[in-house]
This record gives structure tokens, C-alpha cells and sequence, in this order.
């Protein structure tokens, strides 16, 4: 009996867990996060939370409405200005792992109504912030600066051990 | 009864001698029609070359999904983006081991340097398409303009007919040589409705896959929403009868090498009256390069006939 209390209490705190940063109810930001969706090409990419943090004062820069000195998009402003913050802070909760897959295509189109039907998918969330900001600030902004690559990865780029013998100019058309 | 017959078999004859003339009067009144706007659920990619920063991942992607050959100088090698042809007039093509390449563009414009991923567009009425004569290629109801090798006789009416200058020839090839070009990953992910493999694999979101009705909407809203960051124009939209992939761009079309001076309906009303006698020709033309095709590819067949070949090539 004792021990199934136990259990029960070790699934509530568990659910917490998981369920807490889905329902914003974190209060202090992550110190680091680490990004491992590229791992087939690329070991995981550690982004250093709290060094952003120092970089900017204000959240919104990237965390759109969520929190912040308001909204920074002059179109999002048009009906965001006053409204609440979005119900994560957490890019993975809107902006989805497979943007183009069916299922997420047929659901976009699903409601007619939707405003927001452009919503990049996670990957491309994260290099539209980091990567445009970092070239934007000239900060460091090449791959190779936030991804080290994979032996996988080098293959895919026929680089580094697989870099090809020679090299002549491509691009012919006859 | 036997007058109710004869009457039937007259008419039928009249029928059967007039089938010829029916058929090309019928083969004008189709291609006189209005265009034929592409398939509805035809899919599409719209490019945004204001978010493409010219990683090349797209172009190593699809170098592994069609397991092409091996490339002269690695994806992430940028210097390929200096390498120019034809006296410094043209910048890289697509060829028989690239279905796509990335180019570099308005370095010095104040937004650039801008880059440009080229392939095949996969038009709605594909110039390609029409101009062959033994119908290699089909544009399939998701969209994509695929070509069959097996039925191409070499001609390479295609690559002359393409306004995008896409199809390439695998010339290096000489036993089956043939057209090369991208095929919308038809075969390995768009039939069974997955993204292509450049889309997928593009860090920046610049392609994005969907309906093509759907991103026609959302071109023009990007352009909408987004004041002063594009040009007032999504290049692919009506351009020679639409594409189905399609571009949007901050500095004007012309400076990023898209040739702006295309008609905006389909290649094909400019050949609808030669069309219209293609039923007569189409008889003799494809036994004609057939006949032709066999002979080139035939290592016994006479000198003369081979020249032959070479010359219709
Ligand atoms: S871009 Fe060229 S090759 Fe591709 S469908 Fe259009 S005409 Fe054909
Ligand atoms: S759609 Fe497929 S074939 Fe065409 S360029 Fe992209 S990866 Fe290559
Ligand atoms: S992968 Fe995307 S960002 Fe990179 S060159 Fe291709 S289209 Fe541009």
C-alpha cells in the first residue's frame, strides 16, 4: 500500500515535470539548452541561454510575445500589443519538428479562418533567430561555428576526408 | 430494318472518313482552350531568397537523395560561387550530375550578397513536355515534370524548349545517354507525400513545401505583411502559364539572373498551330529519331548512317 502511494506521488512530480514548461509555469529560464535535432550531421549544439540573456535586456527579441518589453514585430503589435503572452516559452511547443509533413499541411489548411498559416518549422525558427541575428550583430555566423560536424556529417558534404581528389570547376552546360 | 442499317453503317463511315479531320479539330480545340491552370492539388515550393544564405545543404541534399556523382569540389566549398562560364556571362548551371545549384548574386547591392537556388520549376504547362515528341515526360498530378529514359530518343528538343535552360544531357554517357534534371524526388518522397530533399534538408527555411494554391497566398501576404522588404512580385506565379516552384526576392528580379522578360502564359499557345498538325506528324517523327536513335547507339551499323545519327543529335 505504502510503496503504491509512493508511486502515485513519484507520477505527479513526474507529470510536473514534463508537463511544466508546456504549460509556461517555469519561472526561471534554463541556463543552457541543448539542440540535438541536426545530430545526424552535426553533435548537438549547447545554446548558452544565459549568455543571450546578458547580450539582450529584453525577452521579446526572441520569445515574440511570451514576455519582454512588448512586442517587437510592428504586424504581430497590431493584435498582440495588448494581448497575453503565448501559453509557452518553448520554441519546440508552436514551432513543429516536420513542417511539411501531410499531416501538418492538411492541418494548417484545416481551418480556413487561421491567420497564422506561415509558421516556420523548429529548424528553420532557430537559424532565421540565431543565424540572421548573429550575422546581423557580426557575430560569429559561420556553420561551423555553432555545429561541429559529424563524420556522417562530412560525408554529406563530401568534405574532410571525403573532400574529392582534384576538384575542377563544376557547373558545365553544353 | 436493313434501311435503319444501311443508314447506321453510312453514317458510321462518314465517321470513320471524317476521324482524322475530328481528331486534329479536337487536338486545336483543346490547345485553344484557356489554360489549363496545373492540377488543384498540384503541390509547389515557394523560395525566399531573402532568407537563403547559401550553405549549399540543399544542393549535398539532393546530390544524396539521387545518389548523383560525386561533386569537383565539396558542398561546403563557397568558392564555387566565383566560378563563371561563357567569358564571366554565366554563373553555374544545373548539369548531369547537379539537378541543382546555388549561385551568388548583387554582392554589392546594399541587402546582398543575394543567393539563388536553381532547378527545375516544375511548370504548370512545361515547355519541356510539350516540345517532346514521344512524350518523355508527364507532369504528374502532385506536380512534378518527370521524364521517362526509356522512351526519349535523344532528340533534345527539351533542353532548347526549356525557358530555364534546365534540362542537361548526360553526354559523358555513351551508352545510354539521357536527360537529366530534377525530378521533384518524385520517385523517393513527393509521390508517397514527403518534402523533397532540399527542402527538408535547408537550414533556413528559404524553400517552403505546401500547395502550390496555398503558397501563392502565402507569397503575396509575406509581401503584404512584410512592407518595403520585397519586391512587389512572386516570380513563378504566371510566368510562362506558372510554375510550380516559385520565388520571392528583396532586390528585382532581373539582378538575380531570372530572366524577367518570359511571356506570362504558356510556352505552348506560341506552338498551338503547330500543334495542331502534330497528330499527322507524330506518325513519322518518333520512327524517324527512333530510327536514328538505334543507329547511333548501334556500334555495328555503317559510318555514314551513324554520322546520321550524330547529325540529328
Ligand atoms: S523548368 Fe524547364 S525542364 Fe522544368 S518543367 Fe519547366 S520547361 Fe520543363
Ligand atoms: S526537388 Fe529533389 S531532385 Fe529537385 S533539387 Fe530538390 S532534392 Fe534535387
Ligand atoms: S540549403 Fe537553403 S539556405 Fe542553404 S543554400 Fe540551399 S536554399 Fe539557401
Amino acid at each position: 500500500m505504502k510503496s503504491r502511494k509512493i508511486w502515485v506521488w513519484r507520477g505527479i512530480v513526474a507529470l510536473f515535470f514534463i508537463a511544466a514548461p508546456a504549460f509556461g509555469t517555469v519561472d526561471e529560464p534554463p541556463a543552457s539548452v541543448s539542440i540535438g535535432s541536426l545530430s545526424h550531421l552535426y553533435s548537438e549544439v549547447v545554446f548558452d541561454h544565459d549568455l543571450h540573456l546578458s547580450v539582450t535586456d529584453d525577452c521579446s527579441v526572441c520569445h515574440h510575445h511570451r514576455f519582454g518589453k512588448g512586442v517587437k514585430e510592428e504586424r504581430c503589435a497590431r493584435c498582440h500589443s495588448e494581448s497575453q503572452g503565448t501559453f509557452s516559452a518553448r520554441c519546440s511547443d508552436c514551432h513543429v519538428e516536420k513542417p511539411f509533413s501531410v499531416e501538418h499541411i492538411m492541418m494548417m489548411e484545416a481551418d480556413p479562418k487561421r491567420y497564422h498559416i506561415d509558421m516556420t518549422g523548429l529548424k528553420g525558427a532557430y537559424h532565421l533567430k540565431c543565424y540572421n541575428c548573429h550575422a546581423a550583430m557580426g557575430a560569429p555566423s559561420e556553420c561551423g561555428d555553432c555545429h561541429a560536424r559529424s563524420d556522417a556529417g562530412d560525408r554529406f558534404y563530401h568534405s574532410g576526408i571525403y573532400a574529392p581528389a582534384g576538384g575542377s570547376p563544376t557547373g558545365k552546360h553544353e | 430494318m436493313s434501311g435503319i442499317s444501311r443508314r447506321k453503317f453510312l453514317k458510321s463511315t462518314v465517321i470513320a472518313g471524317g476521324s482524322a479531320a475530328a481528331a486534329m479539330t479536337s487536338a486545336k480545340s483543346a490547345f485553344a482552350m484557356k489554360e489549363f491552370q496545373g492540377y488543384p492539388d498540384s503541390m509547389g515550393v515557394l523560395v525566399d531568397l531573402t532568407r537563403c544564405i547559401g550553405c549549399r545543404t540543399c544542393e549535398a541534399a539532393c546530390n544524396k537523395e539521387h545518389n548523383l556523382p560525386e561533386p569537383a569540389l565539396p558542398f561546403d566549398n563557397l568558392s564555387v560561387f566565383d566560378e563563371t562560364f561563357h567569358e564571366g556571362k554565366q554563373k553555374r548551371r544545373t548539369t548531369d550530375k547537379a539537378y541543382t545549384v546555388v549561385n551568388r548574386y548583387a554582392e554589392q547591392e546594399p541587402g546582398g550578397p543575394v543567393y539563388r537556388k536553381i532547378q527545375c520549376n516544375h511548370c504548370s504547362e512545361p515547355a519541356c513536355l510539350t516540345s517532346c515528341f514521344v512524350n518523355a515526360y508527364k507532369k504528374t498530378k502532385e506536380g512534378a515534370v518527370v521524364y521517362n529514359p526509356n522512351v526519349c530518343v535523344g532528340c533534345r528538343m527539351c533542353m532548347v524548349a526549356c525557358p530555364f535552360g534546365i534540362p542537361a544531357y548526360s553526354y559523358d554517357s555513351a551508352l545510354h545517354p539521357e536527360i537529366i534534371k530534377c525530378n521533384f524526388c518524385y520517385d523517393t518522397r513527393l509521390k508517397n507525400g514527403k518534402p523533397p530533399a532540399c527542402v527538408e534538408a535547408c537550414p533556413q527555411e528559404a524553400l517552403t513545401f505546401g500547395h502550390r494554391k496555398t503558397l501563392v497566398k502565402t507569397a503575396h501576404e509575406r509581401i503584404r505583411s512584410n512592407p518595403g522588404k520585397y519586391v512587389d512580385h512572386v516570380y513563378g506565379e504566371t510566368e510562362v502559364g506558372g510554375t510550380s516552384w516559385m520565388y520571392l526576392s528583396s532586390v528585382p528580379f532581373e539582378q538575380v539572373g531570372f530572366n524577367t522578360t518570359l511571356q506570362h502564359h504558356p510556352i505552348l499557345d506560341n506552338t498551338k498551330s503547330f500543334l495542331g498538325i502534330v497528330p499527322m506528324v507524330l506518325g513519322i517523327w518518333p520512327a524517324m529519331f527512333l530510327g536514328f536513335h538505334l543507329l547511333a547507339k548501334g556500334g555495328k551499323t555503317e559510318n555514314k548512317e551513324s554520322n546520321a545519327g550524330e547529325s540529328c543529335k
